[in-house]
């Protein structure tokens, strides 16, 4: 406990101004959001503490980012949290705003990222009228968020607050939504400093969990699995990079020579360079990836939960593994798509640490080097490839020119379709939390908000976007945000003139009828709007010849930057394993090496999502 | 398989809710659901009847126990419980012979709570099955003008299952 004297002890202060304080006292530096009636009484209250306190160059303690639309705030509050680790903090007022917020708080609830979200609510009185501005935050929340409060007794407000923020780190994170009437921010009482609502249950359970630590018979038997094993695999999500587990993954990974693939969320929990890490794996995973994965004997999920990108036809997927060991932290996962053999629920980062230290302190000596020098002869001979003589220009050569003048150390943001999948397969990754993304929602207008929010989170560092025409369309008032802010954050808008992702499955599955995805003949002037937006620097690159000046320009402006390629409208999205399907199925096209004969198996399209 | 899912719940705004809003959202099946306060009325305890395989069972289980508001969920049929509900049932008077009336309800336990404006209003408190089987008895016979039914309740036999603290 500390003895500094809390600022609003024993005042009594509005609702708002407790709102404030506490979003203070939990350590949040940055607010995403925008006002409105129902909200005025905390955006009063924010302006009011940002008078008084102020950091030492004059900036306000608690900036408040305005976006064009309540997702932008939604978005900026989720990429500063994929950023930092930190909850995202987005306020936003009732109705409207609040609904406009639904997209962000799913998306952040099905890639687990915590954030914070304050809605103002008509006053208590009013709810059920259907008052001005008034939508049933707490029925729509409630199918989508972690959790949400609606408050309706004055006294239980900083309780709540506080209690969410708890909620939303804790065990597997998501979003928290605290829904506000505007009486509510008014009422005047004593400050209490430290109230927390009664969360039995939900307590109990998190703290069991976290608590569990590996036993050492459950050491043993892991390592026993590993012993009858010659072929073991890694299987990295999302959820080691909410673990924090980086250090303690590459140690085991390094000791045992074990090979180790990650999911689109778990990118970067590994550097993508590492001789260890064979990449991505899935439905656009590297086929070197999705090899290991039919040969391996043991699969070892770690924060990963066979989702359909991944295992589209789980009985088939890993075919050859013996065993299936699952770390997790969420009940809900173990079992859920495919049955595990053993499984630890609990504090991951500590295990994966304790089986190191078992398997030095017992002098194991398990050593899998032939196992790994396959799949890194595997890397080889199966290397991601395009058609590198091309007139057109090729966006994984775009990519992969970036990467030559970011060197893995960027953090990248994208929208949803091909430029997403581009990017994850031809970009590196050095550290976690580099790769931001919208996985499980597969969100479109991601990208440019969620730089956005990156960048607030880490000023130093150089933020790009990677967008889509279509993708970057979705939130596109959120330019005049990243330039308003003179945020030094870089687009490279990836132009195919449509949908491509959409027109990749309409070539493949629905004899090329480019049912509303070809945008050939829009009136979209990127370049005019990014300049009209206040970019100062806005390029359009239509020949290869031009790319590498244009991106080493791009890169290296100060300030914001826009960078539209018009690249090969043709260009797909490979390998690619059919929806639904097995590895077995995976197509390579004509650059990258098959090692299974391509299927000519009828495609059941209406049965593929 | 039927099973009956029973539910400690914090009474907060929208909780139950969020309870139906996940069987919807995953599509798994509620045949019935009954709720109230315990004897702490910060709490309400739900009993649940639901349909499906081991495995979607065990996915309801686990889901729900995710919501904030749970503070303990267990599956009742593991263990030996009692179940019982509750129906209210409307006939009219000289629909069938009193006589006939009287050996059905005797068979199932039932007993005439009213008789007015020439209908009877019948009770019956039994396990669902038993209910479900007096109600075809009836009308196997003649229509039921009205019928209401509580959805099972269920509590395990000697000492309480399901914990106020998981």
């Amino acid at each position: 406990m500390s003895t500094k004297k809390h600022p609003l002890s024993n005042q009594s202060v509005s609702g708002a101004d407790k709102i404030v304080q506490i979003l203070a006292d939990q350590g949040v530096d940055t607010l995403f959001g925008y006002s409105g009636g129902a909200i005025l009484p905390v955006f009063d209250a924010v302006f009011r503490f940002n008078q008084i306190n102020k950091h030492l160059d004059g900036s306000d303690a608690l900036p408040m980012v305005v976006p064009a639309n309540e997702q932008g705030a939604g978005f900026m509050a989720s990429g500063y949290a994929r950023a930092s680790g930190k909850p995202g903090v987005v306020i936003v007022t009732s109705g409207p705003g609040a609904t406009n917020c639904v997209t962000p708080i799913r998306d952040a609830m099905a890639d687990s990222i915590p954030m914070i979200i304050i809605s103002g609510q008509v006053s208590t009185g009013a709810i059920g009228t259907d008052a001005f501005q008034e939508a049933p935050v707490n029925s729509l929340m409630g199918s989508i968020a972690k959790h949400v409060f609606l408050i309706t007794d004055p006294e239980k407000l900083e309780a709540t607050v506080r209690t969410a923020f708890f909620i939303a780190s804790s065990g597997r994170p998501g979003p928290v939504v605290i829904d506000i009437p505007k009486d509510i921010q008014n009422h005047v009482s004593l400050f209490e400093e430290d109230s927390l609502l009664d969360l039995s249950g939900y307590k109990d359970r998190i703290e069991k969990i976290s608590k569990n630590k590996i036993s050492e018979a459950q050491c043993s038997e892991f390592y026993d699995i590993l012993k009858d094993s010659k072929k073991p695999l890694i299987y990295a999500g999302g959820g080691s990079i909410h673990a924090n587990i980086s250090e303690e993954l590459k140690a085991l990974c390094e000791n045992l020579n074990i090979p180790i693939v990650t999911t689109l969320m778990g990118i970067g929990i590994i550097s993508t360079e590492h001789k260890n890490c064979l990449n991505m794996l899935g439905m656009h995973g590297t086929a070197y990836a999705n090899y290991a994965i039919d040969d391996c004997d043991v699969l070892i999920a770690v924060g990963s939960r066979f989702d359909d990108r991944v295992a589209g036809d789980p009985p088939e997927f890993a075919p050859k593994a013996k065993k299936i060991i699952h770390f997790d932290i969420d009940p809900s996962e173990i079992n859920k798509v495919k049955g595990v053999d053993f499984y630890f629920l609990g504090d991951i980062k500590q295990a994966i640490a304790d089986l190191d230290q078992y398997h030095n302190e017992h002098n194991l000596g398990l050593d899998f080097s032939a196992w790994l020098k396959e799949c890194q002869d595997n890397k080889n001979k199966y290397a991601m490839n395009y058609d590198r003589n091309s007139s057109l220009i090729q966006p994984y050569a775009v990519i992969e020119k970036i990467n030559a003048l970011t060197k893995g150390n960027a953090i990248i943001s994208t929208g949803v379709g091909q430029h997403q999948m581009w990017a994850a397969q031809y970009a590196s990754f050095h550290r976690p939390r580099l790769w931001l993304t919208s996985g499980s929602m597969g969100t479109m207008g991601f990208g440019l908000p969620a730089a956005i929010g990156a960048q607030f989170a880490r000023p130093d560092a150089l933020v790009i976007d990677i967008d889509g025409d279509g993708s970057i369309r979705m939130n596109i008032g959120e330019l005049e945000t990243a330039s308003s802010y003179n945020l030094p954050i870089k687009i490279l808008l990836l132009n195919n003139l449509g949908d491509g992702m959409v027109m990749q499955w309409q070539r493949m599955f629905y004899q090329s009828r480019m049912s509303a995805s070809d945008k050939s003949l829009r009136k979209k002037d990127f370049i005019k709007t990014a300049q009209a937006d206040g970019f100062d620097l806005a390029l359009r690159v239509t020949e290869n010849k031009e790319l590498d000046s244009a991106l080493k320009q791009f890169i290296e402006h100060k300030g914001p930057a826009f960078l539209e390629v018009l690249i090969d409208p043709e260009a797909s999205v490979l390998p690619m394993v059919p929806p639904g399907q097995s590895y077995k199925h995976m197509v390579t096209g004509d650059f990258i090496p098959n090692r299974y004969k391509e299927s000519d198996k009828e495609v059941n399209s209406s049965a593929m999502f | 398989m039927r099973n009956i899912i029973s539910i400690l719940i914090r009474n907060e705004a929208g909780a139950l809710a969020r309870v139906a809003n996940l069987f919807s959202s995953r599509a798994y099946n509620i045949d019935s659901l009954s709720v109230a306060p315990t004897d702490d009325q910060s709490v309400s305890r739900i009993t649940l009847v639901t349909f499906g395989s081991q495995e979607i069972l065990d996915q309801i289980i686990k889901q729900t126990r995710k919501l904030i508001d749970v503070i303990s969920i267990i599956d009742m049929t593991d263990d030996d419980y009692h179940e019982r509900e509750f129906a209210l049932i409307k006939i009219e008077v000289g629909s069938i012979s009193n006589h006939n009336l009287s050996l059905l309800m005797e068979s199932y336990g039932a007993s005439i709570l009213s008789e007015k404006d020439n209908f009877y209003t019948i009770e019956i408190i039994a396990s669902s099955e038993k209910v479900d089987d007096f109600i075809k008895a009836i009308t196997a016979k003649i229509p039921i003008d009205s019928i209401v039914r509580s959805g099972a309740l269920a509590i395990a036999k000697g000492k309480p299952l399901l914990q106020k603290n998981s």
